[in-house]
């Protein structure tokens, strides 16, 4: 028993939910990059003593379940209070490498009382290919700098000579000392929210709301999953190719709810694959909780509560549970999307309403040229539900980061973007239509390169209850199709068009 | 003897409150009427009295706007876009409605995609790529023509550049289509990101024809009476004549809550005071503010019922949590408040209008927090009905309806302080350091337990807590605003640069007193601070003045240089001299304590409850309420315990 009253639950809530909100404000204004600024592809946690994670503000669903991972890899070295931590290491508590998480120790009279964490999508971590998010790559040490857990700076003071290390190894270093040091002033912004929380209220006091609060997202989770009592079913899906070949690559899962607890056995998935489709199960986590979260109600507050309900099993060295020299970079991204599609798909079988397929890809577009990398995803058509159409145009899933404003885009960068629409009609016909995908057509005015690792080109996000399939997306290059996931030299002129996949129908 | 009048038109009453030459502030409550606000604004003038001439100055605040755009009654517009890019309001910035649940769409565009034209014209950061020829103004004339559409809004790529493409085609389309309202993007908003400068000239276009209207029968309702034209407050708090506001409608979005912390900043700057958290609690919604030297914080951005309105806005942060939100207990088992609301009808339990649910007006009731008296509009309370209400919760959580009652407060207080702590520290603003500044029917009820909450030790609450945007109103200077696009670096503008700037925005408004602000960032940044500057000053001192507000927002400074991206300026009148004070005969007694604006120089320790008109003041245990001279309230934590 933890002593805390169960009527001041909601009020605790509102005060830590506070403090990562104010983290993610503080950070998305302070930074350099499009990506971050305009985009918003970053995350805030905060965390208790015990590396529990107690608020999240809702930014990208793959950051969800995967930032205590990092945490739990940092305390693994015994941060001092006052550190401020960096990794980016999949196999040490990261998902890939551009996503640069800065853990910072809070301490308070000598004591780490807590964590406040940040996760960043940077624009370029060095490696293969500009924007670190390459084709082809078939190990890890292709995609980047590679960065296990490290004391970036020790009692909060950077050590110049490591930042220097990272820097000489990315292709736009003052745009990532901007970019890390909006991410230090948002942790730093979220110590200060905890200290003068647990000040305010009482250390004791506010270590029993962690965890009753905890308790309370459980419990919300588990009477969620009561109601749906005993269930088993299978799903299978498909990735089109891992970047090295176009062969299908498959993901399964047997998914069984039983007493309040959800277990998800992934046997049956492809091992490992050589390009850079795996991903750590750090990242497979994600993708279970937020399946699970999206079918409780919306007020539920996000923190490692609703996980506990939670087990996963994987086969050792499994696609969706990756280790070392494993190349992930289009893992985070894209097999997320679609061990999400799987698991609706698992609850659909098990008799649980779900929405039809969405476009189950983010359409990763990386534009790299002499002194300057472009990372941008696309939205596409939402899956149609029982309660109406898919919504158009918009992430689904793992992400949902914003567009890059064509205006900004233009001054920033030597690539125009000759048109921008809706792609009508690429959602499923049904009783409730599927969302419409998007057209993005780029013109570069550079040579330049540039990366595809794209989804659904080739197998249609599915309708439901007899809904008709989204129509695939499409890349094209001067109007001849590319493949999903491809690399290419681009000449002045030549211009680039995606196409994303519309959502599936429900109903017929 | 002559009056400045401010009408200030809310979802229940419409509040007027009128200054004396001689200070003597009077106030009048009459309902609103929603179908019709100028209505509710003539029953106001009419329970007032004035006769003609003795009003010198008529201020409104108006929810026209947001009413419209909540209801979706707009005009029908035609848009006019760049070719490529004419989807831009059905594409918003691609992140959808709700992170978790999938099926929420987003509210559909103002504009119908059959109603957008695509104009074959291309500019481009560097300059013109494809010129818009005048065969291709006749095809869109002609094509818009068919249309025969209210309003046609022109909004082109880049246009925030060089809005020549824009003026030449709304002039076409104006002379081929005399009856057509006509709205240029870059005029509306001169600023880059081409969704929220659509968006916003769009949302002109859809409101200005309403507007216009409504702002005609209001002048002639106030002329009939023999009062001069009115003036209204905008988003951001500026004042306007009707007949500019008709031309603005976007930017009276949020005329209303702006015209709260207007009132506020000018209330607090004759208290004394410059710096201030602001919290107007009212029915179903509290709205938070911050005041900075004595102004309220102007911002641009955010949206309003889903219509994204990039115009400067007073800072709001408005929270579903008043007096009318209902407890309940969800199905993890915690006691919650809120979002739902009872809104005036049933109300609260002690309404005894037929609701029966526990509200935070209940449980103030049952804490006894509110004193018994008759509350505006002949409602009497009935703290059975709430003890009742309330019990109905506390025997599921088997505990006492005290207990109860006060978790539901914390609940909301929670809620709401949230919201203060957004609009401060999310500013670099200590909250601490400003004094709460609590108002509107509710905030005096909450005030010290927010204080308690956010870390401030003083709390005002300012004489005519009830009508004090109506105040506000009557006080505000005439405000007007000019902007333009500057997107040049810092070290590259000189002194004569500058001032040229500066000089031209100044050519474009009249007004006493003048300010500048630079919006400014680092070269890469995508958001801008906004620095005064003044003519005299080069680019220098603000790239200078930009690291040290740079420093004190987010604890850093980059080794880059900085930009300006654009200038505005504000030219406004003096403010109305107020001075405010109490009158009359005293009345107040120390076991009653009911303050009704008489002469009085009480010091109250809590836990006390001070009634005042439309409002109840509770001092918590540990605070000590002072009355002051000018009317109102200041209230000090650990001060004065024997004061009484």
């Amino acid at each position: 028993m933890t002593g805390f009253d169960p009527l001041a639950i909601r009020v605790f809530a509102s005060s830590v939910a506070m403090i990562a909100e104010e983290m993610g404000a503080v950070l998305t204004r302070g930074s350099l990059s499009p990506n971050i600024r305009e985009r918003r592809d970053a995350s805030c946690a905060l965390f208790d003593a015990d590396g529990r994670m107690i608020a999240q503000a809702a930014h990208i669903p793959v950051h969800l379940g995967a930032m205590p991972e990092a945490v739990r890899a940092v305390r693994e070295r015994g941060p001092a209070p006052g550190d401020v931590w960096l990794l980016n290491d999949p196999n040490h508590g990261g998902s890939h490498l551009p996503d640069l998480t800065m853990v910072a120790a809070i301490a308070d009279a000598g004591v780490t009382i807590g964590y406040a964490a940040v996760r960043a999508h940077h624009a370029d971590v060095g490696g293969m290919s500009p924007g670190s998010m390459p084709f082809g790559a078939t190990e890890l040490v292709q995609e980047g700098i590679v960065l296990p857990p490290i004391c970036l700076a020790p009692g909060g003071v950077v050590d110049e000579s490591l930042l220097a290390l990272l820097l000489a190894n990315v292709r736009t270093p003052g745009e990532r000392r901007g970019d890390l040091a909006a991410q230090m002033s948002a942790c730093h912004a979220g110590a200060a929210g905890w200290r003068a929380l647990r000040a305010r209220d009482g250390a004791a006091l506010v270590d029993a709301g962690a965890s009753a609060l905890l308790d309370y997202s459980e419990r919300r989770a588990v009477a969620r999953l009561r109601e749906l009592g005993d269930r088993e079913s299978e799903a299978e899906d498909f990735l089109e190719g891992d970047g090295v070949s176009d062969d299908l690559v498959p993901v399964r899962v047997k998914l069984r709810t039983h007493d309040g607890r959800l277990t998800l056995d992934f046997a049956g998935t492809s091992p490992r694959v050589r390009g850079n489709i795996n991903c750590p199960v750090a990242v497979t986590r994600a993708a279970a909780l937020f399946v699970l979260r999206s079918i409780l109600d919306d007020d539920v507050p996000t923190n490692d509560g609703i996980a506990r309900p939670i087990t996963i099993l994987t086969p050792d060295d499994c696609l969706v549970a990756a280790r070392w020299p494993s190349a992930v970079a289009a893992g985070n991204v894209e097999t997320s999307q679609r061990i999400t599609d799987l698991l609706f798909a698992a609850l659909a079988n098990a008799g649980v309403d779900a929405p039809a397929q969405g476009q189950g890809t983010m359409n990763n577009v990386t534009f790299g040229g002499a002194g300057w990398t472009f990372y941008e995803t696309l939205g596409g058509g939402q899956g149609a539900s029982h309660r109406g159409a898919g919504p158009s145009a918009v992430h689904v899933g793992m992400s949902n980061t914003r567009n890059t404003p064509i205006e900004a885009l233009e001054q920033a960068y030597p690539i125009r973007v000759d048109e921008y629409a809706v792609r009508r009609g690429s959602g499923g016909r049904g009783r409730h239509a599927g969302g419409d995908g998007v057209v993005r057509r780029y013109r570069v005015l550079e040579r330049c390169t540039v990366t595809l690792l794209t989804e659904r080109r080739v197998r249609a996000p599915k309708g439901s209850h007899g809904g008709g399939d989204g129509t695939p997306g499409r890349n094209l290059l001067n109007g001849a199709p590319l493949p999903a996931k491809c690399r290419r030299e681009l000449q002045p002129g030549d211009v680039l068009t995606i196409e994303t996949p519309g959502g599936g129908a429900y109903g017929n | 003897m002559t009056h400045a009048v401010g009408i200030d038109v809310g979802g229940t009453f419409t509040d007027l409150a009128a200054i004396a030459a001689d200070g003597v502030v009077r106030t009048r409550k009459v309902l609103s009427t929603p179908d019709d606000q100028s209505r509710g604004v003539a029953a106001a003038l009419d329970a007032f009295g004035a006769a003609p001439g003795e009003i010198r100055r008529v201020a409104h605040g108006t929810t026209v706007v947001t009413n419209l755009l909540l209801e979706r009654r707009g005009a029908r517009v035609v848009l006019c876009a760049t070719a490529g890019a004419t989807d831009l309001l059905e594409l918003r910035r691609q992140e959808r409605a709700s992170l978790y649940d999938l099926s929420v769409g987003h509210p559909t565009p103002l504009v119908a995609s059959d109603d957008v034209i695509a104009v074959r014209e291309r500019r481009e950061p560097d300059g013109v790529r494809l010129a818009l020829t005048d065969d291709e103004i006749t095809r869109v004339v002609a094509e818009a023509a068919a249309r025969d559409p209210q309003v046609i809004v022109v909004a082109l790529l880049h246009a925030y550049a060089d809005g020549a493409h824009e003026t030449r085609l709304a002039r076409a389309l104006a002379a081929a289509l005399p009856n057509a309202e006509l709205v240029c993007a870059h005029e509306v908003l001169p600023e880059i990101r081409e969704y929220e400068r659509t968006a916003t000239a769009v949302a002109e276009g859809y409101a200005r024809p309403a507007v216009a209207r409504y702002l005609a029968r209001l002048g002639q309702t106030v002329g009939e009476r023999g009062h001069p034209a009115p003036s209204v407050m905008t988003s951001g708090g500026g004042m306007r004549t009707a007949d500019e506001a008709a031309r603005a409608a976007a930017s009276l979005a949020l005329s209303g809550p702006a015209g709260g912390v207007v009132g506020a900043a000018a209330v607090l700057r004759a208290a004394g005071f410059d710096r201030a958290l602001t919290i107007d609690i009212g029915g179903t919604s509290a709205d938070a503010g911050l005041i900075l030297d004595g102004e309220p914080l102007v911002e641009s951005g955010g949206d309003v019922a889903g219509v994204p309105i990039a115009l400067p806005r007073v800072l709001v942060d408005t929270v579903s949590a008043g007096g009318g939100s209902i407890g309940w207990i969800d199905d993890g088992g915690a006691l919650r408040v809120g979002p739902r609301s009872a809104g005036a009808a049933p109300g609260p339990a002690a309404f005894g209008r037929g609701g029966t649910l526990p509200t935070v007006t209940d449980a103030n009731l049952v804490l006894s927090r509110i004193a018994p008296h008759p509350m505006s509009g002949g409602v009497s309370l009935d703290a059975d009905a709430s003890r009742r209400a309330v019990a109905t919760l506390a025997e599921r959580l088997d505990v006492t309806a005290e207990r109860t009652a006060q978790a539901m407060l914390n609940i909301a207080d929670a809620e709401m302080a949230r919201a203060l702590r957004r609009v401060s520290v999310d500013r670099g603003v200590d909250p601490r350091s400003c004094v709460l500044m609590a108002f509107g029917g509710g905030g005096p009820l909450h005030a010290c337990a927010l204080a308690d909450l956010i870390g401030t030790r003083r709390v005002l609450v300012p004489p005519h807590a009830g009508v004090l945007s109506a105040l506000g109103l009557a006080m505000a200077p005439e405000r007007r605003e000019a902007a333009t696009s500057v997107m040049e670096r810092a070290d590259r503008l000189d002194t004569a640069r500058v001032a040229a700037l500066a000089t031209g925005l100044a050519a474009r408004v009249e007004g006493a007193v003048r300010a500048w602000t630079a919006r400014t960032r680092y070269v890469g940044q995508g958001y801008e601070l906004d620095i005064a500057c003044a003519p005299g000053d080069d680019g220098a001192v603000i790239a200078a003045r930009f690291a040290e507000r740079h420093r004190a927002r987010y604890g850093f400074v980059l080794d880059r240089p900085a930009e300006v991206v654009a200038m505005r300026h504000i030219a406004s009148s003096h403010a109305e001299p107020v001075t405010f004070s109490r009158h009359g005969a005293p009345t107040w007694d120390d076991r009653a304590r009911v303050d009704d604006g008489s002469p009085c120089s009480a010091v109250v320790a809590g836990d006390a409850v001070i009634t005042l008109p439309d409002a109840t003041l509770f001092v918590a245990s540990g605070w000590t309420a002072r009355a002051l001279a000018t009317g109102g309230w200041l209230l000090e934590r650990g001060a004065g315990e024997d004061g009484q």
